[in-house]
């Protein structure tokens, strides 16, 4: 009995204070003197087989959020302190879209982050457009998100076909640095959405560079043997070959490549196989100077970001990836946001998000200047390419361009050497 | 001389598919049970090798003496503890389908097993050989594919002389074409069941070890080679060991030289292609008798 009758002053208490909470808001249209503390949503897939993904980009949140907080909090709206509510998507669309409702209606978040998965922010993001709530995309990189005129939906990642174009810009800077003319690239891609995807961009920017597509070679994912496509790419010999691989066959390529001596001027992996970590372990020493693409690497060199990985190491017991990098910057720039606005009200906080030029502080480990155009895309989304290079005696991913973040002291090797010199 | 290369591939991968085949033929081919498990069966062949390559770091295709053993002894078990019980039951059926369901059974039990004991890492072994080339004339060839083109007709010879010059051999024939005559004639029917089975089991050793040099090891990978040995061992001719190699070999050389005039995707459709072609034409197979059924 007593016990029952406790838990129902506290519901009061509670009921109580949600209600004052909404009547400062109210009265106040932003609430800037009582808001002490700032909610906000992150969704992420935090169970099923994607939670240790999810997981990474909810700790880096909440690095990110513990600096802000103990370092004053909002000054600009007296100290607030940021507070995160977790939802989790399981990695499937249809229960993103009701989290960003549950968040929006119940939690009454000013604010959402995530979402890891592009298939669970193409939906959730709608439910907050809806809703007129600015949507902080972090990682999500499908083209699409950001190209369908929605408000307020503002994107930190890179669109996928930029990485893409990074490739096409990376080539030419190499052809003219090197003095090595480069006009023939050959495209060998498993036929899924993720190859696809990758050669309609390549289509589009290779040609505007000059360059010409003379090897277009799809392959099934999983293939037994990959001798007859490399002896393909070896008899049409294009200048530069690039990739789209899952990991196994990533590997399988590399080593066939190696077996049969194909020397290119480069080979250029999409991410994907050729970013995992057992790539280099299933392929050895056939994956040195291979090149491939990303947008953070432990050595980058941008300020802050050793000692930020650093720390989140000390913390974590493991580095950062490029999605916990994206996350945390993401927390800085959502700060640097409502400074700007002094207010949670939405309107406020999507004009500061417009009017965002952030060219200092801890997102300077992700990019020099966070800037966001009209459609809600950042402008510039850093890429950087890195390689194969053996340090030490042992295979490393070496960051090589471009040249101001490029590993302190790394070398780029140009024109592939050929497999074992 | 490109294109000698391409055919030389197409050889010595298609021996490999023959050699991976070999196992089936004796299993489906001649003892008629549909084993959907020997994906699986060659997935753990593989994993037991790459494990015993990693723990000694000798020559892999020297371990096929300890693995052999070992997957002879695992496919003999297999047998006796779990098909033949139900083989009994469906004594009298043509075509034991339950059989079937327990060696698609078999399959995800071993999987998933794997992918408990051993993670879902690709693992691949690097021997000295692995990413060399062997020069004869102007064709290259990889070494380590070239050498199981070798270890290929070497197994599939052995494998033919034991099948049709030893006590052993003639009996499992014998009872592959008729159970009862077979037992009436004073053969062990289910002793040679369970020895097919083993040795059956046991060329799979033979396959992964060849295998293990230049291919991933990933509990899936069954499945990468499993619907191929199936289509070589209905191609060749069931029960046909010559049959297996060269239907193996059909295979390999559509495969490799398909993708010099078209995308690999398309191969694999020509690969069914000439399948059903052959089937229409002669639908025992290339070697194949047609009283067989």
């Amino acid at each position: 009995m007593k016990k029952k009758s406790g838990k129902i002053v506290s519901l009061l208490l509670t009921a109580v204070m949600v209600l004052t909470l909404g009547a400062g808001c109210g009265g106040q249209g932003g609430g800037s003197e009582d808001a002490k503390e700032i909610k906000m949503g992150t969704i992420l897939p935090l169970s099923g087989s994607q939670a240790p993904l999810g997981k990474i980009g909810q700790q880096a949140r909440d690095m990110a959020i513990e600096e802000i907080n103990a370092a004053g909090g909002i000054e600009s709206m007296g100290g607030a302190k940021i507070k995160m509510v977790y939802a989790d998507s399981k990695g499937d669309p249809a229960t993103g879209v009701s989290e960003a409702e549950r968040l929006i209606t119940q939690e009454e978040v000013a604010l959402i982050t995530g979402c890891y998965q592009s298939g669970v922010a193409m939906p959730s993001t709608e439910v907050a457009e809806r809703y007129q709530i600015p949507y902080f995309v972090d990682v999500p990189s499908e083209d699409q998100i950001t190209e369908r005129g929605f408000k307020y939906i503002f994107r930190l990642a890179e669109k996928t076909s930029w990485r893409n174009r990074a490739q096409t810009e990376f080539i030419t800077s190499m052809a003219q640095k090197y003095n090595t003319p480069v006009k023939t690239v050959g495209l060998i891609y498993e036929n899924t959405a993720w190859g696809q995807g990758a050669v309609r961009a390549w289509e589009k920017y290779l040609p505007e560079a000059g360059l010409e597509i003379v090897m277009k070679e799809p392959y099934p994912a999983n293939s037994s043997d990959l001798t007859p496509v490399v002896l393909k790419a070896k008899k049409l010999n294009p200048d530069i070959i690039m990739m789209v691989s899952y990991v196994s066959d990533a590997a399988l390529l590399t080593k066939t490549f190696a077996e049969h001596q194909v020397k290119p001027l480069a080979f250029i992996g999409t991410s994907g196989g050729f970013a995992d970590p057992t790539y280099y372990d299933l392929a050895g020493d056939a994956s040195e100077n291979f090149f491939d693409i990303s947008t953070w690497e432990p050595d980058v060199n941008r300020p802050n970001s050793q000692e930020i990985n650093k720390r989140f190491q000390e913390k974590y017991g493991y580095a950062m990836n490029a999605e916990a990098v994206k996350a945390y910057a993401g927390m800085y720039v959502i700060k640097d946001a409502l400074e700007k606005a002094g207010s949670t009200e939405p309107d406020k906080l999507r004009e500061a998000f417009v009017a965002t030029d952030l060219q200092s502080g801890p997102a300077q480990m992700y990019a020099s200047q966070t800037k966001f155009d009209e459609t809600g895309q950042m402008i510039n989304a850093p890429l950087v390419i890195c390689q194969y290079q053996k340090v030490n005696g042992k295979m490393e991913r070496v960051t090589v361009w471009p040249e101001k973040e490029a590993r302190v002291g790394s070398q780029i090797v140009w024109p592939y050497p050929g497999a074992g010199n | 001389m490109g294109f000698l290369s391409v055919v030389a591939n197409g050889l010595s991968m298609g021996a490999i598919y023959g050699l991976i085949a070999l196992g089936l033929t004796l299993i489906f081919g001649i003892m008629r049970i549909i084993n959907f498990a020997q994906g699986a069966l060659l997935m753990l062949s593989m994993m037991v090798s790459y494990w015993l390559w990693a723990a000694t770091g000798i020559n892999p295709y020297i371990l096929v003496i300890i693995v052999g053993p070992i997957m002879f002894a695992v496919g003999y078990i297999c047998e006796r503890c779990l098909i033949k019980p139900v083989l009994d039951e469906q004594k009298d059926v043509r075509e034991p389908v339950a059989v079937l369901l327990l060696t698609a059974a078999l399959a995800i039990v071993l999987e998933n097993a794997a992918l408990m004991v051993f993670g879902a890492d690709y693992v691949m072994a690097k021997t000295s050989f692995s990413t060399s080339t062997i020069a004869l004339g102007p064709v290259t060839v990889s070494a380590a594919r070239f050498y199981g083109l070798i270890i290929a007709l070497l197994a599939a010879g052995i494998f033919y002389l034991f099948l049709h010059r030893t006590q052993v051999g003639c009996n499992i024939r014998a009872t592959g074409q008729d159970r009862n005559a077979a037992a009436l004639m004073g053969i062990d029917v289910p002793k040679t069941y369970a020895i097919a089975f083993g040795i059956g089991t046991a060329l799979l050793s033979v396959a992964a070890v060849v295998l293990i040099p230049f291919y991933y090891v990933h509990p899936s990978v069954g499945a990468v080679f499993m619907t191929k040995a199936f289509i070589v061992v209905v191609l060749g001719g069931l029960g046909s060991i010559p049959g297996a190699v060269l239907g193996g070999v059909i295979i390999g050389l559509i495969e490799s030289i398909g993708a010099q005039y078209m995308a690999a995707t398309l191969t694999a459709m020509l690969v069914y292609l000439v399948f059903l072609l052959v089937l229409f034409v002669k639908p025992t197979g290339i070697f194949g008798s047609p009283y067989d059924w």
